[in-house]
């Protein structure tokens, strides 16, 4: 690493630090001077005292957000994969469920909700529906469009050495579909914990949107902000889980311009 | 013996005329050179060697294919551009062909660590396909399609891709390596048809040189080691 990647690197954590730093900043002074009822707006400082005095509570809210939301991710992952995999395995097949599966997502997956806790009571199963729903379709969407976008050339390839079209499948389109469904759960990744949260808006005994809901209604605005803080945090460790784990299932992608 | 036949081959996609009445045997231990223009079917009548015409492709005529014992196909076909797969290393990319050939891994194993000697890859067995320089991405590509084990290879200009010096080199190289008899670790082929709209190409590797003509492709001239000019005359046969 030269002198001037080290630079371009040091500043694009210095930078954004830099920003946030400046905003809180702000944020604080405009409360403090203007006299913000704590009830409308708490300043940052508020808020961390806040976040450090209810720490204790918020142990199995945060558990069982996660656990909703890791759940759902995987089980979402697996549907869309397998789902990619139905819809180009023939035409046919295309046919008969991608047109369906792109109808779907006509329907926003919140609306679902109440429907999903009539029939799945108020426990977790609801929520991890719900995630799963949210997540499946981003993998899909990415996964078909790698598998489509295989070279020809690979497929021939194959062909020409005597492959039949399930060595091509096993050999070409499969694997081809790991970078394409990686770069959707990246983007899916992103949403599962929303998902979860929303889900619990509606019903549920624990989770953080539990605990965002409790706090509204006791007029805790800091205690929503924690919420807030922590759900963003959570979305950004789903994150970087993703990254990490495009990084170990694609490891010829490393070190390429 | 010929090991592939074709006679009175024509070969129509609708309206396009690729091939129209070719004739051509290929004899056990021979190396032939297709040579055409561009466009004048010669990928086409490797393709019908191969068995690999798209479903749309009008026949007619005989074509006789080689076969194995067993019934299958005994041909390996290379594609212009190398095909290795991204997510493959080169060693594991090389046994993709005898993989797919069913060909017992452990013999695989011990023929590409030879051949990967012989083709110069040695070292490089771990490489990424994009961490290799053209030509050793093609001569990887062929290492790949001879482990398949296939006695009869169809080459599409199969360093086509490459720079002119660069080729030139992989030709010397391929001449010297022997597909055909010679050394008997890759020359386990019995017959190699290559195509190619290079001259030089054709001249350097092969036995004998088949020249197509422009667009219906037919037999323009059918020689044991022709001259230069001989393919030459049969390419352009205007007067000049």
């Amino acid at each position: 690493m030269n002198q001037g990647v080290r630079r371009r690197t040091a500043g694009r954590v210095v930078a954004p630090l830099l920003t946030v730093a400046v905003v809180l900043g702000v944020w604080e002074a405009w409360v403090r001077l203007a006299g913000v009822p704590e009830f409308v707006l708490p300043a940052p400082s508020q808020v961390a005292r806040t976040a450090v005095e209810v720490a204790p509570l918020l142990g199995p809210h945060v558990a069982t957000t996660l656990t909703e939301a890791a759940a759902g991710l995987v089980v979402g992952t697996v549907a869309g994969l397998l789902l990619s995999i139905l819809v180009t395995a023939s035409r046919v097949t295309g046919d008969a469920v991608y047109p369906l599966v792109v109808l779907t997502q006509t329907v926003p997956v919140v609306v679902l909700a109440p429907l999903m806790i009539l029939w799945a009571g108020f426990g977790l199963l609801p929520k991890i529906v719900l995630v799963a729903l949210t997540v499946f379709f981003p993998v899909l969407v990415s996964a078909v469009g790698a598998m489509r976008a295989v070279d020809a050339e690979h497929a021939d390839m194959v062909a020409g050495l005597g492959g039949t079209r399930l060595d091509q499948f096993l050999l070409v389109r499969l694997p081809a579909s790991i970078p394409g469904a990686l770069a959707g759960l990246r983007v899916a990744a992103t949403y599962a914990v929303g998902a979860a949260v929303v889900a619990e808006y509606l019903a549920g005994q624990s989770g953080l949107g539990v605990f965002v809901q409790r706090s509204r209604k006791a007029y805790a605005v800091d205690q929503i902000f924690v919420g807030v803080v922590l759900i963003a945090l959570l979305s950004g460790l789903f994150f970087a889980l993703v990254a990490m784990l495009t990084r170990v299932a694609t490891p010829w992608q490393r070190g390429k311009p | 013996m010929s090991v592939l036949a074709a006679h009175g081959l024509g070969v129509r996609f609708g309206d396009v005329v690729a091939l129209d009445g070719v004739d051509l045997e290929v004899a056990d231990g021979e190396f032939v050179a297709v040579v055409g223009p561009s466009g004048c079917g010669k990928s086409t009548l490797l393709r019908a060697f191969g068995g690999m015409l798209p479903p749309g492709a009008a026949v007619s005529g005989t074509l006789r294919l080689p076969t194995l014992p067993d019934g299958g196909r005994a041909t390996a076909w290379m594609p212009q551009r190398d095909g290795l797969l991204p997510w493959r290393r080169a060693w594991s990319n090389a046994l993709l062909g005898a993989r797919i050939a069913r060909v017992p891994r452990a013999d695989a194993e011990a023929r590409a660590a030879d051949l990967f000697e012989r083709f110069g890859l040695a070292g490089f067995e771990r490489a990424w396909p994009h961490e290799l320089s053209g030509g050793m991405r093609q001569r990887l590509a062929l290492l790949r399609t001879c482990l398949a084990g296939r006695p009869v290879l169809l080459l599409d200009e199969p360093f086509g891709a490459l720079d002119p010096i660069t080729r030139r080199r992989m030709n010397e190289w391929l001449a010297g390596v022997g597909l055909t008899g010679g050394a008997p670790a890759v020359g386990q082929q019995r017959a190699v048809v290559l195509v190619t709209h290079d001259v030089d190409e054709a001249l350097t590797l092969a036995d004998r040189v088949v020249v197509l003509s422009a667009r219906p492709g037919r037999v323009a001239l059918d020689a044991t080691a022709p001259t230069r000019d001989e393919i030459l005359t049969a390419l352009d046969p205007l007067p000049r």
